[in-house]
Order: structure tokens, then C-alpha cells, then sequence
């Protein structure tokens, strides 16, 4: 160790040199052994944080003197110069604790595995019979493999929680991190705190589509795994949901391929799911405090119940879905022009108009999630299974579907969460692309005050927050702020330039800057400082292979998805016998019927589905009517003929 | 100045009225340097005159180790005024492992408390002994000397201190050369003279490198040829000889050009052991011409920030950089 007058140790860094050939680097954690003090070796534990490297030249010029301005000279001294390496060192734990005094002189080792513990507080979370680590990685350096655990009770509650990832795109980081960090939490997840299962909203591509599959893993990973305590195997159980596309025939998925859709479920809904959310879909300027007013009065008044106005006359209203709502939109607007009225329950009609315009509009806006017809096809609320996925796939949606699901999906987690009736006492979320959901900047939107009160509050309720993005700096500091535990792969220059970063030494942004594929640095809160691990390959398909190995099936007619869609209940339908039963329905009778096929499940799939159509009565000729003789032409009739 | 032996001598004077406080330069710095500048004549061995010798071959390396000392010497208290001289010296071989500069063996290192026994009290004597100071007596009892016991000059005093220091130090680079030169084969730069020791002066493996020239060992015509050699030449060999000193072959190169420069800029005196009585002119020549040719190797890299950097090598500033982070 040195400490100058210039340069010296403080309580919470150190510095010392090294040989020139030695291990140590940025990210290296190193054990000082102090003089021994009332018989105890003070021991101090600390992560290398800036390197410095330099001659006994004291002026380049005297090197260009000293080699006649000619560089290639300069390989033919005889002896090098004395150069050192220099590290400085940030305090991640000293022992004794107390008192906290600047660090002592004493002799640096590389840390062991026991160091390494010990240096990051993980002793304290994995003892027998206590033990809530979750690896996440190998720490490897100098010489040390030694795996790295964060805490479950900090990671997913109830102390700390949350997760984030940083890191710039296309280097498998992000996503791959996460899939991971599931594989790692379902493995280790104490079974004391009861059980976890997450959902992960699969923003773009195909990142997310095949978790189920095996990927591709080298000796280098299974060494991780195995030395982590993590098969390497893909999620057992995932469930996967996905809306219709605009047409309504297929759903709007990357994972369509025939061999694949047996676990995935159409994701739809009606009115009554969607009209708690319009705000979701709805800005600003549209929902002023007169529309709020409509809508409340919708939400509360009229949908799912009789409603009756003696201005609309006898009609009993029971709306349960957009064509309801339409056509109860229309006889108030029939209604009050036939008075003459501007207005009907204190409503304005220009109100109601726009309240109409916008609410109809969300069925179009959302073809193929929210049905005209109010069918629902939801996540299985309240029967949510222990250690596994449900991926909702909402990468080939427009935004405000985006929002809308997110939206209602989170808040329904939460309402079972605080009902304790989910079926699962923890769950994790798992959102990518978070500077678009909760930007720092920019208009206050629904989706952002939820996630806001997720990173807060959710930790309590067992609603865990994994977020990902590839720009920290854009993302709301409240969120992030919450996350107790970050990851960061490699960062892009701009991003590290930003304040955010001011807490990271230059060797360490340097460090960010350069990272491979496979490594991330680590804050948590048990670790004073950030740590360098490795982590292994997730062991599932890779969105990119699985797009290949599984492609999208090719836009179908409509009796080829039905098809497709009910042989997941029963294989022996047939095309044939789909066209036939379908031959005189409508597209929307069919698509309708089908839907409520996949919802209910039935056993007998065929009687079911033909049952959803309009009776067909057999063509009969219709009677020919009698006509009654013309009356006889009496037998003296003079004009008779 | 400020190891542990040292803060132990000063704390041993410290409830002194007369310890010293601000204990000043060293007496290296401030003790006029003994020796004055003076010519010696010396025989030519390479040929019958000394004449300038280009060295046409281009440098290579030959040395693989260097050698140099190092001392301090500081007045920490005066008994009555007798000047307390605490004196440090060090000396260490430097060895060359794929350039690298690596340390041969230990360094030599010893401070002691230079002290004139008859003049002062015998019980500071003996405090200083119980203390476990090294004690070096520099009491003059030469019939010659400039003073006496009664009237001590505080500055010549001083002066014996530092020359009793300088030998110590000399003693030390003498035992290192000749441990180095026993047991082993590899070439050996000593910064200094090589004629303090037969065994180092008769060793073909040191190397005596001389940068002071308070004497010169050549005379009239032949000093002007010195005086004005260019650069990459060096003189006729001559033999050295001195009292109390083993001859030597010796030798001026000059390894920087000193146009604008004064004439002993990058000047050097070489010292080797003295060639075999059978050898040729021209033998004794190549040789000094391979020596000439191995220095000239070792002018890079520069040895700045040092003032002698004209004159010093890399390697002995390597030595004095080791030496130096010794004292610290």
C-alpha cells in the first residue's frame, strides 16, 4: 500500500501498487491485512475503482530529446523505465466496523472466495437455515471464480426491491440478463417466502417468444450454471398471450407457428374490462373535467347495469359491450335532438358527443384486443402458478394497445396482490423498454404514474418491478431510484457522460464502456460498491434462432385459423368440417364463435362451436295455396262460353 | 531524511536545549567538496600520444548490471558545540532482467552517529551506545591535524564527519563490487572508480564510470585533444595511477555533443583493469572501442530531471532512484 500526503488513504478508498505482471484490475477486489492492533488483524476489503500507470519520465519531451526525435529509437534502449502500477481501491468493508478510521497500511492480497463474501456482506444472507441469496453471477478476477448472491429479501421484497438494467442494444444484454435473473430466482427463490411468478410484457420482436425452448449453451455456461446451482434448462412452464390481429383471425404474435400455440392464449377484451382503463387511451385535452364526469357516469351508471331514462322512453339498457355502448350513445343523442335539448343529466351534448367519438374509437384503435362484442380472454387472475412465466406479447401493437394492456394487466396483479388472491404471493414484472413507459421527461400519462406507484409501493404488495432500457438517464429518477438493485451492460459514452454517472470513477465508465457480452456491473444494496459478475447464456431459444427454427405462420383465411385455433382443443378438427359448419355464417359470427370456443374450453369442441351459430333450418317448399274455383258459368248464361 | 533510525537520533538529543530544530541542507550541500581541481599526468598505453578515436560501430549492449552508492549526512545536535553528524549510506547493484531494472542481491545500507569522542562528554558517548547507535569516532589524533582537542572548528569538525561518511559509503560500493565480481561473469557498471579495490581494479567484468573530473589525468596537448573530443569519440588509453590506489586503465568519452556546452559536457572517464602486458596497442584499443561502444548504448533512456544527465546513465539513475526511495 501507499498513502502520500498528495494521495492518501481515506476510511472509504486506499491505494497501492502492483507488479507489472500482476492480476489486478479495474473491478478486482483485494483484501488489506492491517498491523495487528490488541491482537486482531484489521482486515479491509475494497473493489479496484482507477488504475494509473506511469514512468519516472518527467517530461515527454525529455523522451523525444533522449531518443533524437526519431519514435523507432526509442525500441533500442537497452533498459526500460521504471514504470508502477498504481490502483486505488473503494472501500466495500472493514473489519472491525467501528471505529471507521482511514484505512490502515498494511499488505494487499487478491480476495479468495471467502473474502469475496465476506467484502459484499453476502455472509450476512447465506447462512444456513437464513439463506435468501440469488445468484447472479461470478465474480472473476486474479485468479478468484467466486459466485456472487443478491438478496431475495432485497431484490423482491420486502426490504429493498426492484430491479433495473441498463445497457445499450443489440448485444444480448438486457433481456438475456433478465431471463437469467428469472432462471436464477425460480431456482433459488427461499421456499419460505412463498411462492413467485412473473410477467413479462414482450415489448419488440421476438425477444421473449420462445422461452420454453432450449438455446444454446456452451461448457463455458454450464460451468455457471453449475457452479451457480441453476439448471440450465428453459422455463418449464410459460404461458404465453396475445391479441388478434386487426382482422380478428389470427393473433398478433411472433409466436404463431402451428407447433408452438399450445400454450398460447388469445388475449382480448370487452368493455367492461377496457372502460376502467380509458384514461390509458384517452390524453389531455380529450379528457377535460366535463368528460371525466360522462365517463364516470358510464362506468358507474350504466355499464353492466339496467339502465332505463324516461327521456329515452320504455327501453331497458344493458350495455356490455361497444355495440352497446353505441347504440345507447345514439338513442341519448336521438333523444335530446328530438327535444331540442343541449343537454341531458347535466351532460353537454358537444361532452357527450366527443365522449361518444372517443370511447367508439377504441375498438378501432384497439382491433383485435378489445372486441365490439365484449368476449373476454384474460391472464388467469387469481390462478397464477408458482415459478411460472406468462409473456404478454404486445410487440406488434400500436402504442395506445401497448398502454392499455400494461395498464390493466399491472393493476389487476396489484388488486389480487393486495386481495392476497392471485395465486401466488410474489410476482415480477417485467418491462422493457422503460424510457418510453416512465420517460423523465414529457407529459404525465397513466402508464408512468403506474409504474411510479409499482416502484414505490409495490415492494409491500410483492409486486416487483425488473425494468430495462437502454438509456437510464431518460427514465423517470423515481423509478430508477426505487429500483434497490441495477444492472448495467455495456453503456454507450453519451449515456455515461450524463450526471447519473458522476458516481462511477473513469476507469470504471471505461470498464462500462468496454463490456462483454455476458457481464454486468452490479449495485446492490448489501454491496457498497459496484461489482463486476459474469452470468451465464440464459437457457432458452434466443428470439432471433426461435424466429427462424419456429417461423410466423403466413397470414391464413379465416376457416384455416379457426382451424388452427380449436385443433389446440381438439385435434381431430378438420378443414373440412370447419368450412362446413361455417358456410352461411359471418366473419363476425364465426370469429365471435370462436372466441367464445377458446374461452370456455369445452369438452366436446365440435358441438360447442356449432352450437354458436344461428339454428339452420332445413328449405322447405312452401305450400301452394288453394285458390277457390272461379264459380261455374250457370248453365242458362247467355254470354257464356 | 526522515526513516526511523533518524527520528530515533534526534529524539535522542531532543530534551537537549541544544537539539536542533530546523536541521537545515545536508552537509553534502553545504561542506565545501575537499578535493581541488588539479592535473596528472599519465602514461599512454594505446599508443605513444593521445589522440581522438571514433567510435564507428554503432552502440550495443554489454552491461547487465550497475552499481552506485549513496549518502546523507546531517548535524542533528552540537554538544557544546561540537557538531553530532548523523550519516547514512547505501549501495546497491541494479541488475538488468529483460530491461528491467531488478535488485542484485540486498542493498547495503547502515546510518550511524558520527561523533568526536574526545570532545565530547563520555556520558553523551554512552548514551548514544545504550541507545544502540553505531558510533564512528571521528576524533583526529594525526599529529598533522588542523585543530586540536581544545580548539575545535565547528566546520572542520563537520568536515570529518563527512569524509568519515563519504569512506563508509565507499566501503560499501567497494564490498558490493567485489561480491559482484567473485561470483559472477556478467559486466558491471560501477559509477565511480574501480581502483579502490584491487580485486574490482583487476576484475575484466567492472567497469569504473567516472563524471566528476575535479582531477584530470591528462596533461597539456593531451588535455586540449580531451578537452575538445566530439562526440562518439573517446582518447588514447592511458594508466591510471593514484596513492593508495590500484592502476587502471582509463580512457575520455565523450557520449553528448557539447557545441555551446562546457568541455567536460557529457565527458566521461573510463576505468577498466589494466590489459595484459602481451597485449597489442591495437588489442587494448578494441577493447576500450567495445566498452566505448556499450556506454554510448546506455544513453537511452535519459536520465532527466537529473542535472548530470549529461553525463549519467539510465541504469546508475535507476540505482540512485532505488537508493533514494530507501530513505524516504
Amino acid at each position: 500500500m501507499v498513502a502520500t500526503e498528495r494521495r492518501p488513504n481515506t476510511p472509504h478508498e486506499f491505494h497501492f501498487w502492483t507488479a507489472l505482471a500482476s492480476p489486478v484490475g479495474i473491478g478486482t477486489i483485494v483484501r488489506v491485512d492491517g498491523r495487528p492492533v490488541d491482537g486482531l488483524i484489521p482486515h479491509i476489503y475494497g473493489i479496484v475503482v482507477e488504475g494509473f500507470s506511469y514512468t519516472d519520465l518527467m517530461s515527454p519531451l525529455h523522451d523525444v530529446i533522449g531518443h533524437d526525435g526519431t519514435p523507432e529509437s526509442a525500441g533500442h534502449a537497452p533498459t526500460d523505465r521504471a514504470e508502477i502500477r498504481l490502483y486505488t481501491a473503494a472501500v466495500l468493508r472493514q473489519i472491525p466496523d467501528e471505529p471507521l478510521q482511514p484505512v490502515p497500511m498494511g499488505q494487499v492480497f487478491l480476495a479468495t472466495e471467502d473474502d469475496v463474501a465476506v467484502a459484499l456482506r453476502m455472509d450476512g444472507y447465506l447462512r444456513e437455515g437464513n439463506r435468501t441469496g440469488i445468484p447472479i453471477g461470478v465474480y472473476r478476477a486474479g485468479g478468484t471464480d467466486s459466485a456472487i448472491y443478491l438478496d431475495a429479501d432485497f431484490l423482491v421484497g420486502p426490504e429493498a426491491a426492484h430491479l433495473n438494467i441498463t445497457g445499450v442494444s443489440g448485444l444480448a444484454t438486457k433481456t438475456s440478463a433478465v431471463e437469467w435473473m428469472l432462471s436464477s430466482i425460480f431456482a433459488h427463490f427461499p421456499a419460505g417466502k412463498g411462492s413467485v411468478a412473473a410477467v413479462c410484457f414482450n415489448v419488440k420482436g421476438p425477444d421473449l417468444c420462445f422461452l420454453d425452448q432450449a438455446g444454446t449453451l456452451d461448457d463455458r455456461d454450464r460451468e455457471l450454471y453449475e457452479k451457480l446451482g441453476v439448471p440450465a434448462a428453459p422455463f418449464a412452464n410459460v404461458h404465453y398471450y396475445a391479441p388478434y390481429n386487426a382482422k380478428g383471425f389470427s393473433l398478433n404474435t411472433l409466436r404463431s407457428n402451428e407447433a408452438l400455440l399450445h400454450n398460447v392464449t388469445p388475449l382480448t377484451w370487452g368493455l367492461r374490462e377496457v372502460m376502467r382503463f380509458a384514461e390509458v387511451l384517452l390524453n389531455k385535452d380529450d379528457v377535460d373535467a366535463k368528460a371525466d364526469a360522462l365517463i364516470d357516469f358510464i362506468a358507474e351508471r350504466v355499464l353492466d347495469k339496467d339502465f332505463s331514462d324516461e327521456r329515452l322512453g320504455p327501453t331497458r339498457y344493458r350495455v356490455q359491450s361497444f355495440a352497446d355502448l353505441d347504440k345507447w350513445f345514439r338513442d341519448v343523442l336521438r333523444a335530446m335532438e328530438a327535444a331540442d335539448d343541449q343537454s341531458w343529466r347535466t351532460h353537454h351534448v358537444a361532452t357527450i358527443r366527443k365522449v361518444r367519438n372517443r370511447l367508439s374509437n377504441i375498438s378501432t384503435r384497439c382491433a383485435g384486443l378489445v372486441t365490439d362484442d365484449g368476449t373476454v380472454s384474460d391472464l388467469p387472475f387469481g390462478n397464477f402458478e408458482d415459478r411460472a412465466v406468462y409473456v404478454v406479447d404486445v410487440a406488434n401493437l400500436e402504442e395506445d394497445a401497448q398502454d392499455l394492456i400494461f395498464a390493466r394487466v399491472v393493476s389487476k396483479l396489484r388488486e389480487h396482490l393486495e386481495r392476497r388472491d392471485l395465486g401466488v404471493k410474489h410476482v415480477i414484472v417485467f418491462v422493457d423498454e422503460l424510457n418510453k413507459y416512465a420517460p423523465s421527461d414529457g407529459q404525465d400519462t397513466y402508464v408512468r404514474k403506474m409504474l411510479l406507484d409499482i416502484a414505490e409501493r409495490g415492494r409491500y404488495l410483492g409486486l416487483v418491478l425488473f425494468s430495462a432500457q437502454q438509456f437510464r438517464s431518460q427514465v423517470h429518477r423515481r423509478v430508477v431510484g426505487n429500483s434497490g438493485t441495477a444492472l448495467y451492460g455495456r453503456m454507450d459514452a453519451d449515456e455515461l457522460a450524463t450526471p447519473g454517472y458522476l458516481v462511477l470513477s473513469p476507469a470504471t465508465k471505461t470498464k462500462l464502456a468496454t463490456l462483454e457480452k455476458g457481464q454486468l456491473m452490479v449495485r446492490h444494496p448489501h454491496f457498497t460498491q459496484p461489482i463486476f459478475v459474469r452470468f451465464p447464456r440464459p437457457a432458452v431459444m434466443l428470439g432471433r434462432d426461435g424466429a427462424e427454427r419456429f417461423p410466423q405462420a403466413a397470414e391464413v383465411t379465416l376457416e384455416h385459423a379457426v382451424v388452427r385455433s380449436l385443433r389446440q382443443l381438439d385435434p381431430g378438427i378438420t378443414l373440412g368440417w370447419v368450412k362446413d359448419v361455417i358456410a352461411i355464417a359471418t366473419e363476425e359470427e364465426v370469429i365471435r364463435a370462436r372466441n367464445a370456443t377458446l374461452h370456455t374450453r369445452p369438452d366436446d369442441v365440435k358441438t360447442f362451436f356449432a352450437s354458436q351459430f344461428r339454428r339452420i333450418v332445413a328449405p322447405r317448399q312452401p305450400a301452394r295455396a288453394s285458390t277457390p274455383p272461379l264459380r261455374t258459368t250457370p248453365a242458362d248464361d247467355p254470354y257464356g262460353f | 531524511m526522515a526513516d526511523a533510525r533518524f527520528r530515533d537520533a534526534q529524539r535522542l538529543f531532543q530534551h537537549d536545549a541544544a537539539a536542533l530544530r530546523d536541521l537545515g541542507p545536508t552537509l553534502e550541500t553545504t561542506v565545501t567538496p575537499p578535493e581541488p581541481p588539479r592535473v596528472v599526468q599519465s602514461d599512454v598505453i594505446e599508443s605513444t600520444t593521445v589522440r581522438a578515436h571514433r567510435i564507428v560501430d554503432p552502440p550495443s549492449v554489454g552491461f547487465d548490471a550497475f552499481l552506485d552508492g549513496a549518502q546523507e549526512s546531517k548535524v542533528i545536535h552540537y554538544a557544546d558545540g561540537v557538531p553530532i553528524v548523523f550519516g547514512r549510506i547505501a549501495a546497491v547493484v541494479r541488475q538488468r532482467v529483460l530491461r528491467r531494472m531488478v535488485t542484485w542481491k540486498r542493498p547495503l545500507c547502515r546510518s550511524r552517529l558520527y561523533v568526536p569522542r574526545d570532545l565530547v562528554p563520555p556520558t553523551l558517548w554512552m548514551r548514544a551506545v545504550d541507545a544502540g547507535f553505531e558510533l564512528v569516532d571521528t576524533s583526529d589524533r594525526r599529529t598533522d591535524a588542523g585543530w586540536t582537542a581544545d580548539d575545535p572548528h565547528p566546520f572542520v569538525l563537520a568536515q570529518r564527519a563527512l569524509d568519515a561518511v563519504k569512506r563508509d559509503r565507499e566501503a560499501a560500493e567497494r564490498q558490493l563490487a567485489e561480491e559482484w565480481c567473485a561470483t559472477q561473469q556478467d559486466r558491471l557498471f560501477i559509477d565511480g572508480s574501480i581502483a579502490t579495490s584491487d580485486r574490482v581494479a583487476a576484475a575484466p567484468n567492472a567497469i569504473g564510470i567516472i563524471k566528476s573530473h575535479r582531477t584530470l589525468y591528462v596533461a597539456g596537448a593531451a588535455m586540449r585533444v580531451v578537452q575538445s573530443l566530439p562526440v562518439n569519440h573517446r582518447s588514447s588509453v592511458i594508466r591510471v595511477e593514484a596513492y593508495h590506489r590500484t592502476s587502471v586503465a582509463s580512457w575520455y568519452l565523450r557520449i553528448r555533443d557539447s557545441v555551446g556546452q562546457d568541455p567536460m559536457w557529457g565527458l566521461l572517464r573510463v576505468e577498466t583493469a589494466l590489459p595484459d602486458i602481451a597485449a597489442s596497442p591495437q588489442a587494448i584499443a578494441d577493447h576500450a572501442t567495445v566498452i566505448s561502444r556499450w556506454i554510448l548504448a546506455e544513453l537511452m533512456p535519459l536520465s532527466l530531471p537529473d542535472s548530470r544527465w549529461d553525463k549519467m546513465v539510465y541504469g546508475i539513475r535507476d540505482c540512485e532512484e532505488f537508493l533514494r526511495s530507501l530513505r524516504a
